[in-house]
C-alpha cells in the first residue's frame, strides 16, 4: 500500500471526533486510541499500539485491539509488525489475515503521520513531566538541607536527630540501605542503620575507609553487607570529623545501580548540615549532663552536710572536737561524735572509697547502719562484723570503707576501739609517749566473712587522742614529700596544751603551709579528745 | 535484607483503605500500585492511603504514587492520603501530589470526606 496524501477511509464524522478530542487535554489518550483504531481498520490488522521508548524498553502509551504487550524490552517481537517513530514506534499484530501493511508504504500515510505526531506530543509531555518531577525533587533536596539546617536550632534530641538524618539521606539518594556512624574515642561507632545490618565499628584511621570516604576507593566489604553499590561521606565540623554517613544501592524503576557523581555532592552537602545539627545536639547533651552532675553534687553535699555532726557533745571532764574539709564539693570522709545511752561517747572517722554522689550515698548508708547496729548490738566486733556484711551487700564490689571507731566511758576513761583498715589513731600520753591504735581488721565491705577485734586503752588525765584521715598525713608538698604521721605527732606534742578549738585549726594550717599552695588532694578529717 | 513494605487493605462501603508500613520505594510503590489496581478491578473508585506506618519515601516511590493518581483521574476515581509525617507531607506538596490527591490529618477526617 502506498501513501495517497489523504486519510483513506476516515469519515467526516471521525475527523470531527478527532478534532474534539485534540482540543480536550484529557482526551489525548482517547485520541490516540481512536487514531489507532482507524489505522487498524484501515490496514486490516488485529491490534495496533503506540510505544514510547524509555531506557531501551518500550512502554505502551495507547492501543486498539487486543493482544499487545504493555512493555517490550528491546522493542521487537517476532509476531508483531513495527513502524519506527522518533522516540518510539507503532507495533501491530497482523492476526489471521495474510494481508498487512508494508511498513515503508504505511509510514507516509496521513494517519500514520498523525499517530507519529501524537506519539511525539506524548513524548514531549512525558519529558516535560519528567523534567518537572526532577525540578520538584531538587526542591525536595533543598528543603531537606534547609530542614536539617533548621534542626541545628530546634532539635536537641540527638537520637531523633540521628534518625531523621539517616532517613532523609536514604530517601534523598533513592538508596535502599543506609548507616550512620558517630566518631567516639577514636573509632566510628554504628549509631543506626536502615534496611539491614552494618559493621558495628571502624577504626578512625582505617585507610580503606578513609579512601572510600574521599571517593578514591572501594567501600570496606563489611560496611553494608549485601549491597552492590555504596556511597559514603564524612560528617565533619571545623574541629574535625564527627562521623560518617553511608548509603547503599541506588534505586531506579529497573532495579539498583551505582550512585551518580551528583549524589556524592548532595550527600556531602547534607552531611555538612547534619554535622552542625549533630554537633549542636551533642554540645547540648554535654551541657545537660554537666548540669545534672552539678545538681547531683549539690544534692550529695547537702546529704553530707546533714549527716555531719553540728557540733561536739559536751562531755564533763573531757574536751572533744571534730573538723572536716572535703577536697571537692562532696567528699568521701565521714566523722561522727555522739553520746550513747548510759553516757558513753562514740567517736567515728571513716573514709569511703570514691567521690561524689555514690560516696555520699555510701556515707549515708554507713551513718544509719552504724547508729542502728550500735543500738542493737552495742560496741564490739559482732557489731562491726554485721556492719561489714551490710556495707558489702549494699555497695558496689569495688567500694569499701576504712573506719576508726571508739567508745569512751567518761567515768573511767576506758576507751574501747576498733580500727577497720584506717590510719592508726594517735594517743599522746601526758608524759609524751605515743601509742598507735591499729587493732581491728580489714576495711569494711571487702570481705563478707571478715572478723574484727576490739582493744581497750585508758585515757588518763592530760592524754590526747587524735583520729584523722589520710588527707592529713598524705598531703604532699611540691617536692612530693608527704606530711606524714611524724609531723602530725610533732605538732600534737608541740601544741598539746592549747585549747582543742585552737589545735584543730593549727593542724590543717600546718598541713597547708607544708603543701606550699598545692591544692588539697583529698578530704581532711580530724577528731580530737583530751582528758582534763 | 532490605526495608520492605507491608500492606493491609480494609474494604469498606464505597471506600477502601490501604495501610502501609515501611519504606515506599520502588518495591514498596509497586506493592501499593498492585493493591490499588486490584481494588480498581474490584470496582472501588475511592481509595485512601493511610501512611501512618511509613516514615520514608523516595523519588521512585513518589513517581509510582503519581502514576496511581493519574490512573485514578483517568477512571474518575479519587485517591486520598492521611496520617503523613510532616516530612512526607511537605514532599507530597512540593512534588504536586497534593494537587490531585487530598491530604488529611487523620483517617476519620479522610473517611468522612471521601466516603460516598
Amino acid at each position: 500500500m502506498e501513501g495517497t496524501g489523504r486519510a483513506v477511509g476516515v469519515t467526516a464524522q471521525a475527523w470531527d471526533e478527532l478534532l474534539a478530542l485534540s482540543r480536550d487535554e484529557a482526551g489525548e489518550r482517547q485520541m490516540m486510541e481512536r487514531l489507532l483504531d482507524l489505522w487498524r481498520r484501515e490496514h486490516g490488522v488485529e491490534a495496533a499500539g503506540l510505544y514510547l521508548e524509555r531506557a531501551g524498553a518500550f512502554q505502551q502509551e495507547a492501543s486498539a485491539g487486543d493482544g499487545l504487550p504493555l512493555m517490550l524490552d528491546g522493542g521487537r517481537a517476532d509476531h508483531l509488525g513495527s513502524l519506527e517513530f522518533p522516540g518510539g514506534r507503532l507495533l501491530f499484530k497482523r492476526g489471521s489475515s495474510p494481508a498487512g501493511p508494508e511498513p515503508d508504504g504505511a509510514a507516509n500515510e496521513p494517519l500514520t503521520l498523525l499517530l507519529a505526531s501524537a506519539l511525539k506530543s506524548s513524548r514531549l509531555k512525558q519529558d516535560l513531566k519528567e523534567q518537572q518531577f526532577q525540578v520538584n525533587y531538587r526542591v525536595v533536596e533543598l528543603e531537606a538541607l534547609y530542614d536539617v539546617g533548621l534542626a541545628v536550632a530546634s532539635t536537641l534530641d540527638l537520637d531523633r536527630l540521628s534518625e531523621e538524618i539517616l532517613l532523609r539521606a536514604v530517601s534523598l539518594l533513592d538508596a535502599r540501605r543506609g548507616a550512620l556512624y558517630i566518631l567516639e574515642d577514636g573509632r566510628y561507632r554504628l549509631d543506626r542503620t536502615f534496611g539491614g545490618d552494618a559493621a558495628p565499628w571502624f577504626a578512625g584511621g582505617d585507610p580503606e575507609l578513609r579512601r572510600f570516604l574521599s571517593g578514591g576507593g572501594e567501600a570496606p566489604a563489611h560496611l553494608l553487607p549485601g549491597t552492590r553499590y555504596l556511597l559514603g561521606v564524612p560528617i565533619e565540623v571545623e574541629s574535625g570529623p564527627r562521623g560518617l554517613i553511608a548509603v547503599g544501592d541506588k534505586e531506579s524503576r529497573r532495579g539498583v545501580g551505582p550512585f551518580l557523581t551528583s549524589d556524592r555532592r548532595t550527600l556531602s552537602l547534607f552531611a555538612n548540615q547534619a554535622a552542625l545539627a549533630l554537633e549542636n545536639a551533642r554540645l547540648h547533651l554535654q551541657a545537660l549532663e554537666k548540669e545534672r552532675l552539678e545538681r547531683e553534687m549539690h544534692l550529695a553535699a547537702e546529704i553530707q552536710h546533714q549527716i555531719l555532726p553540728k557540733g561536739a557533745p559536751s562531755v564533763p571532764g573531757y574536751e572533744l572536737t571534730g573538723w572536716y574539709r572535703p577536697a571537692r564539693q562532696v567528699g568521701g570522709d565521714y566523722y561522727d561524735l555522739f553520746v550513747r545511752e548510759g553516757g558513753r561517747v562514740g567517736l567515728v572517722v571513716g573514709d569511703v572509697s570514691g567521690k561524689g554522689m555514690p560516696a555520699a550515698l555510701m556515707v549515708s548508708t554507713l551513718h544509719s547502719a552504724l547508729r542502728l547496729l550500735l543500738d542493737q548490738n552495742g560496741f564490739g566486733p559482732a557489731m562491726l562484723e554485721r556492719l561489714n556484711r551490710h556495707i558489702g551487700e549494699s555497695s558496689a564490689s569495688n567500694k569499701f570503707i576504712t573506719m576508726m571507731l571508739a567508745e569512751l566511758n567518761p567515768e573511767t576513761g576506758a576507751l574501747q576501739y576498733m580500727n577497720a583498715g584506717h590510719n592508726p589513731a594517735v594517743l599522746l600520753r601526758s608524759g609524751g609517749a605515743v601509742e598507735e591504735l591499729k587493732a581491728g581488721g580489714v576495711p569494711l565491705g571487702l570481705l563478707p566473712a571478715a572478723r574484727f577485734q576490739s582493744r581497750a586503752v585508758t585515757m588518763e588525765p592530760g592524754d590526747l587522742l587524735c583520729i584523722y584521715s589520710d588527707g592529713i598525713t598524705e598531703a604532699s608538698n611540691p617536692e612530693d614529700e608527704e606530711f606524714g604521721m611524724g609531723r602530725l605527732i610533732d605538732l600534737l606534742r608541740a601544741e598539746r596544751d592549747r585549747p582543742l578549738a585552737d589545735l584543730i585549726e593549727a593542724i590543717p594550717r600546718a598541713v597547708g603551709e607544708f603543701s606550699q599552695g598545692l591544692p588539697q588532694g583529698d578530704d581532711q578529717t580530724l577528731v580530737l579528745l583530751r582528758r582534763d | 535484607m532490605t526495608e520492605s513494605l507491608n500492606i493491609t487493605v480494609d474494604r469498606r462501603q464505597g471506600l477502601a483503605v490501604i495501610y502501609t508500613e515501611g519504606y515506599i520505594n520502588n518495591q514498596g510503590g509497586e506493592e501499593i500500585a498492585k493493591a490499588a489496581y486490584k481494588l480498581l478491578d474490584e470496582g472501588y473508585k475511592n481509595i485512601l492511603l493511610n501512611l501512618a506506618g511509613t516514615k520514608i519515601v523516595n523519588s521512585i516511590g513518589i513517581s509510582i504514587l503519581i502514576e496511581i493518581i493519574e490512573k485514578m483521574i483517568e477512571i474518575d476515581g479519587k485517591l486520598g492520603f492521611c496520617c503523613l509525617t510532616p516530612t512526607i507531607e511537605k514532599t507530597f506538596h512540593i512534588m504536586g501530589l497534593a494537587q490531585y490527591a487530598p491530604i488529611y490529618a487523620d483517617e476519620a477526617t479522610a473517611v468522612g470526606q471521601m466516603q460516598p
